[in-house]
């Protein structure tokens, strides 16, 4: 989750924001959030589970 | 219920000691009725407040500010957190509790930094970006 707030502290294009899944069980399921941290970018879920910040940064710039 | 245990908490004033200028944590109530249907007993909203407000007693450049269904919140309970009062698109979606808390401590650490804490190569990379970007993590308590 950090990875997120700090892209989003470093660019002023990024927003980022975490999502209590239990709290908005309907957006989960819409997202089929099935697993967490679930990343979703633009709205379209992208992967499951923590990576180290190169592929982080290559995974959201790839679906930018 | 305590929010953090006492060695917690002396770690968290540490950090919150160190911070180079204010965070303000931005709670946003919204419209619905809490308790929410299925929560039990826990009204979110009150207790974002509360994990909040307890937080901000923990280090003098963290202020907390409550505001009912405020423009450009779409889920609530949320928390924006703010650097220097300056919306970064920062935030937090229902309730910051467990392991969770530490992301919401977390996230105001960083914002407490004047310099971003991200590889030299990661902020070349985002610089390059030529528009908006909105992630979404879905987190859980545990």
């Amino acid at each position: 989750m950090l990875l997120a707030f700090r892209c989003a502290l470093a660019s002023e294009r990024v927003s980022a924001t975490a999502i209590e899944a239990n709290e908005f069980p309907q957006l989960a399921q819409e997202l089929e959030v099935w697993a967490v941290p679930r990343i979703v970018v633009d709205g379209e879920p992208r992967w499951d589970g923590a990576v180290p910040e190169p592929e982080f940064l290559r995974r959201i710039l790839a679906a930018a | 219920m305590e929010l953090l245990r006492a060695e917690e908490e002396a770690k968290v004033r540490d950090w919150f000691a160190e911070l180079q200028w204010p965070v303000e944590l931005f709670v946003a109530l919204g419209p619905e009725e809490t308790p929410r249907a299925g929560s039990g007993d826990v009204d979110f909203g009150t207790e974002l407040v509360r994990v909040c407000e307890r937080l901000a007693e923990l280090g003098e450049r963290v202020t907390c500010r409550t505001e009912e269904d405020p423009e450009g919140f779409v889920r609530f309970p949320a928390v924006s957190i703010r650097p220097d009062g300056r919306d970064a698109g920062v935030r937090y979606d229902g309730l910051p509790w467990g392991y969770e808390l530490g992301s919401l401590v977390g996230a105001v650490v960083e914002a407490g930094r004047v310099e971003p804490t991200l590889r030299p190569e990661s902020l070349a990379a985002l610089e390059k970006l030529d528009r908006d970007l909105a992630l979404d993590v879905f987190v859980t308590p545990t």
